[in-house]
């Protein structure tokens, strides 16, 4: 069902996008700068190499300096990226998994599992989520899998919502029952009919919940519930809390680093939007 | 002057209009489900503590206290860690249900005093960045689509987008590093000036004063999502029939903003409110913890470090009733604002 | 001698933004508006028409589309040139408007009292007690019941005719000089429609006021207009007084459109000779709205012990106003949605208890066509396929479906070589027959066609009516036609069944029924048809035209 043109159109107004065109650039430098750690650095990120507190500019080789232990922070800021992008991405695949069946579900079926499937959702969202991940992942013990799970455990209930209401409204919209009544099994309706009008609002989503799953992964870590033997951006800037008088640049860069990272996805998601849904183009743009 | 007067009147009538049957039944059904939620997380806190690795009374016990022998087969009894699932239960929701959360062998001192000695502070914490959010939101967001498509609704835009895309915890460090270390301006840490010993009028402001950095840094993460969200809703409205109807009876444009306009569009605004107050309490977490600020999110970020499990779950059940509050409150503004609540 | 017209509208030009389809929404045009007169604008969708009158109120969304040429004089002013201060001291107090959508024109949090106070508050300042004396009275001068207290109900608590009454309400608060109705009755049920139009018709004849009514139905010129101009992209191409133009045409749009109207009049059918191929026997649905875990439920009774038949080759019109039930019936017989109680009969089969497997093989009998063109294609599949989804279901093959779709565009009178665009590209009469070929692609005996021509032109609605009663004689269809317009029934129906609240009516001979009706209601019905009294000319296009 792919269209060589229709693709091309939607390049077309992605790129009309400047914000969003920026965004996807910085999420390049992101990803490239994950990708490519172990051969930009040849060491890990938590080896002593330099003198503790460098400042940031002052030496050949250590743009962003070193953290109290000398370790370097470029290297942290690479191999954090890593972690960002893989607890961010494989966190909110989780969600999307739980909200899309649970969602796609309520909404097609209604009626009685439509409603406790609601209820059971709005107790979730009633549970403050930065809380709850930090209870699961506290209780267990923090590594990548844990926070990835927690994260993407207190992620869904947006999703389902989504999915529900996509799937309530496009059930009744009258293309859906024109193919009841032309005799079409249930699965091929919401397979053919439903699902790819639902695609477009899910992928946006998609795209700022990486974004939140991004920020939630650093909250954690920075309280110090990341996993132990990854260094990401949210544990340097808490290991950095207690020097920031003396060490601006420790909890700077990292910072700077997380909000780029976020902010240019939240970016792209928006552009997706825009691309995605072009007859309900945004006012003032 | 007549605004003052129509404000006023506004909220006598509303305090009229509540007593309309249709909206107590409908804080009613909310009081019910609240109560379900609670139900349901002291049940899910049960599971939890089960779930976590070891023995359920070492990880009540905590760290520290699962070194002592006797302290955890005191434990063992009293949670009748040997009698079926379902026994163990009811004995834990009763005790939920009498504020007995359990005891903090760390802090030595039961859970439930701990948590109610720091909750002021951290209502008065999420109370005032929500007031802050709110009404900086709200605001910015209408000046942003009042000036749509100029220069400030570009800046407002960007800013939002800005805070809205920075991690919370972060912000809270520049805050102190600018503010507090740099240009000393404001104090960066705890809630009162210790050791200073003021009373009444001074001991407010004294209070006041150090709640302004936390509270702008917790409210502004937040006055982003608002802003957003209050100027998509006003573009919106802005094309609706009534706004036309509205400029064909000849009404001045700044009552049209006013009135019609920004009165519809702030709906789904109180509904995102009600949404967001779980994240605005956990974000008391992290802020807390920066400011050192004493309330029940800096508590639980050391029941974390000590490994507290008791003291941990015990501020994640009571952080979930005050969103549960919080939901209240919105609710009942939502009946204020919009006449049409029964048909929902 | 008082000849000055009330508003002069001249060579007036109005520019659309660039990507429209085309450059000019009003072109160069020009129109009087007497005093004490009605003056219908008629046109089709994309006539221009309502933008000649958000240009008077100066409401055109400026700055993509705006007023490049002309002027607009009334009072000794171009209303063009006046500032924005200028005309909205005009809006409301000289000049009063009325839009199409009652049910989303008023601000839903606010009380009807005040929004009509707001007029005279704009204007100026009143006091608080004449303000609710004066707005009583307005509100009792439009027919609304216990005007005392109704100012104090919100939008929602108020029916569409009711919402309707208010805004004519707060459009003459101040008197203006002149009234412009934007479609004001297209969103109501023709009875309400009648009541509204009289209404109309009533305030302006005692207080001599100018009318500018805005209408695609030629139904609404013949009853209340006394002066009509006819719009076609953009341009005006005849003007008259009503008798003129309602009767001796000039214009070939104008004879066109005249053309397109159905007539009142049912023609004389023959009885139905094919054998009985469906029966509808005490069907009953009820649903609810608004059912919680913690309250009690508002119930519908949508449809009440309805019964009839339809034999082979005969087209069976259910006729009512909205909540009639009549969708409802379409819906459960083709078991959209399940019936709770009653019998469907189609061919002696009782398809009302059918499921599963057995149920999905009997749809291929009978099929639906819906209401909105723009809804009933999914805008990811191209129409090929869209129309060869319903044989593949079945089990046909991919290639042999396909084939038949080019046949079925053919039959509909579409280019059988679009099969690989989608439905954007093409125009909503396009559609409809889209969805008519689908429907047919299964071979169906009975087609179920909910108001298939209640969104379209009224000269496309033509076109399609006249294909749908072309395609029901040549396969020999059943149909059942509904439709809440009394015109089109009588066109295109044998027999029909009137429904009011859930419950059949009357039930009989088109020719019959409307010759003399037996109901109270249906008389009312037949009452409220806006232009009854038009006799329509023959304006059938001659050879050569």
């Amino acid at each position: 069902m792919m269209r060589y043109d229709l693709m091309i159109d939607f390049w077309r107004r992605f790129l009309r996008n400047k914000g969003a065109v920026l965004g996807l650039g910085i999420l390049l430098i992101v990803f490239l700068l994950a990708a490519l750690a172990p051969l930009l650095y040849s060491y890990s990120p938590w080896s002593m190499v330099q003198r503790p507190f460098l400042p940031p500019f002052d030496r050949e080789g250590f743009l962003f300096g070193t953290d109290t232990l000398g370790r370097d922070i470029g290297a942290g800021l690479a191999f954090g990226a890593q972690i960002s992008l893989l607890v961010g991405v494989v966190s909110t695949l989780v969600a999307l998994a739980i909200g899309v069946i649970l969602g796609a579900f309520a909404g097609y079926y209604g009626g009685l599992l439509d409603h406790a499937l609601m209820r059971f959702t709005e107790f979730f969202q009633t549970i403050p989520s930065f809380a709850l991940a930090i209870v699961l992942v506290a209780i267990f013990q923090p590594s990548t899998v844990s926070v990835i799970i927690a994260i993407g455990v207190v992620s869904w209930p947006p999703v389902a919502r989504l999915v529900r209401g996509e799937f309530l409204s496009l059930r009744s919209r009258e293309f859906v029952q024109a193919s009841v009544v032309l005799g079409q099994r249930n699965t091929k309706i919401i397979v053919s009919q439903i699902l790819p009008n639902t695609l477009s609002p899910v992928i946006v989503m998609a795209s700022l919940m990486v974004a939140q799953a991004i920020l939630l992964e650093s909250s954690l870590s920075f309280l110090g519930l990341g996993d132990p033997n990854t260094m990401s951006w949210g544990y340097m800037i808490g290991a950095a809390r207690s020097v920031i008088r003396q060490a601006w640049w420790m909890s700077f860069f990292p910072g700077m680093a997380i909000l780029l990272t976020v902010l240019s996805l939240n970016l792209v998601g928006e552009g997706l939007n825009d691309a995605l849904n072009p007859h309900l183009a945004r006012k003032g743009r | 002057m007549a605004r003052a007067g129509q404000t006023f009147s506004f909220l006598l009538r509303s305090s009229f209009l509540w007593c309309d049957v249709n909206k107590l039944v409908f804080i009613g059904k909310r009081l019910i489900q609240a109560v379900f939620v609670l139900l349901f997380i002291v049940v899910l806190n049960f599971f939890l503590i089960r779930a976590a690795p070891g023995d359920p009374a070492q990880v009540m016990a905590g760290e520290a206290g699962a070194g002592d022998e006797a302290y955890v087969e005191q434990l063992r009894e009293k949670f009748g860690l040997d009698r079926p699932l379902h026994e163990q239960l009811f004995r834990y929701v009763g005790g939920i249900i009498t504020l007995d959360m359990g005891y903090s062998y760390r802090q030595e001192q039961p859970v439930a005093k701990l948590i109610f000695e720091r909750l002021p502070a951290t209502l008065l914490l999420t109370g005032a960045a929500f007031l802050v959010s709110i009404l900086l939101g709200v605001l910015l967001g209408a000046l942003a689509a009042a000036r749509v498509g100029r220069w400030a609704d570009s800046l407002i835009t960007v800013v939002a987008l800005i805070f809205y895309a920075t991690p919370l915890f972060w912000i809270a460090l520049m805050a102190v590093l600018l503010f507090s270390v740099q240009l000393g301006w404001l104090p960066g840490f705890g809630m009162e000036t210790v050791g200073a010993g003021l009373h009444g009028l001074a001991h407010s402001l004294d209070i006041v004063k150090h709640l302004i950095l936390p509270s702008l840094t917790l409210g502004l993460f937040f006055m982003a999502i608002y802003a957003r969200m209050t100027r998509a809703s006003m573009l919106e409205v802005v094309d609706l029939d009534f706004v036309k109807t509205a400029k064909a009876k000849g009404v001045h444009p700044g009552r049209i903003w006013r009135v019609h306009v920004l009165r519809n569009a702030i709906l789904p605004v109180v509904t995102l409110a009600g949404i967001q107050a779980g994240q605005l309490v956990g974000g008391a977490v992290l802020t807390e913890t920066v400011f050192a600020w004493p309330g029940i999110g800096r508590l639980m970020f050391d029941a974390l470090l000590q490994r507290d499990y008791n003291l941990l779950l015990g501020v994640f059940f009571i952080s979930s009733a005050m969103v549960i509050l919080f939901n209240l409150v919105t609710d009942f503004f939502y009946t204020l604002v919009d006449p049409r609540i029964e048909l929902k | 001698m008082e000849n000055q017209p009330l508003l002069k509208i001249e060579e007036l030009s109005i520019k659309l933004p660039t990507g429209s389809d085309r450059e000019l929404a009003v072109d160069r045009i020009s129109l009087t508006l007497n005093k004490n007169e009605i003056l219908c604008l008629v046109g089709e969708s994309g006539s221009g028409k309502s933008m000649c009158a958000n240009a008077i109120m100066g409401l055109l969304p400026q700055p993509h589309v705006r007023p490049v040429g002309g002027l607009i004089m009334f009072e000794e002013r171009n209303l063009l040139q006046l500032s924005d201060h200028q005309l909205r001291q005009l809006r409301g107090s000289r000049i009063g408007m009325i839009f199409q959508e009652p049910m989303t024109a008023l601000n839903p949090l606010m009380r009807i009292g005040d929004q009509i106070a707001e007029v005279f508050s704009s204007h100026g300042a009143v006091s608080k007690s004449r303000l609710k004396t004066k707005t009583v009275e307005l509100l009792s001068n439009v027919g609304l019941p216990e005007p005392e207290t109704i100012g104090d109900s919100y939008p929602f608590h108020l029916s569409g005719g009711q919402r309707q009454r208010v805004m004519i309400a707060m459009a003459l608060a101040l008197e203006p000089a002149i009234l412009i109705a934007d479609e004001p009755t297209t969103a109501l049920d023709v009875t309400t429609q009648a009541q509204i139009l009289s209404l109309i018709k009533r305030i302006q004849l005692t207080r001599h006021m100018g009318v500018i009514l805005i209408t695609h139905d030629f139904g609404v010129v013949a009853e209340i207009s006394d002066r009509v101009a006819v719009m076609q992209f953009g341009k005006v191409v005849e003007t008259g007084t009503a008798k003129e133009v309602l009767n001796r045409p000039n214009h070939p749009y104008t004879r066109q459109l005249i053309n397109s109207v159905p007539r009142l009049k049912p023609m004389h059918r023959d009885p139905p000779s094919g054998k009985q191929l469906l029966a509808v026997d005490r069907l009953d649905k009820t649903y609810a709205i608004s059912r919680g875990l913690f309250k009690k439920g508002r119930y519908v009774h949508a449809v009440n012990q309805v019964s009839f038949e339809i034999r082979r080759g005969e087209t069976l019109g259910l006729v009512g106003e909205s909540g009639s039930g009549k969708s409802t019936v379409g819906r459960c017989i083709v078991r959209l949605l399940k019936s709770d109680a009653g019998h469907i009969h189609f061919n002696n089969l009782d398809i009302a208890g059918l499921q599963g497997e057995a149920l999905r093989t009997h749809r291929k009998h009978m099929q639906m066509v819906f209401q909105d063109p723009y809804a009933s294609l999914n805008p990811r599949r191209k129409i090929g396929q869209i129309i060869a989804e319903g044989p593949i279901a079945h089990g046909e093959s991919e290639r042999d479906a396909l084939a038949r779709a080019h046949e079925l565009l053919n039959l509909v009178g579409l280019d059988p070589t679009t099969t690989e665009r989608f439905p954007h590209e093409f125009s909503g009469g396009q559609r409809q027959r889209i969805g008519i070929a689908r429907a047919l692609a299964l071979e169906p005996e009975l087609l179920v066609a909910d108001e298939p021509v209640s969104s379209l032109d009224v000269s496309v609605q033509a076109q399609v009516l006249d294909l749908l009663e072309d395609i029901k004689k040549r396969l020999n269809l059943a149909m059942l036609f509904i439709t809440h317009d009394l015109r089109v029934a009588a066109q295109i129906c044998d027999r029909i069944a009137v429904m009011k609240l859930g419950e059949v009516v009357e039930y009989g001979a088109t020719v019959e029924v409307f010759a003399n009706p037996q109901h109270a209601y249906t008389r009312e019905l037949l009452a409220a048809v806006p232009g009854k009294n038009w006799h329509i000319p023959d304006t059938a296009p001659t050879d050569g035209e």
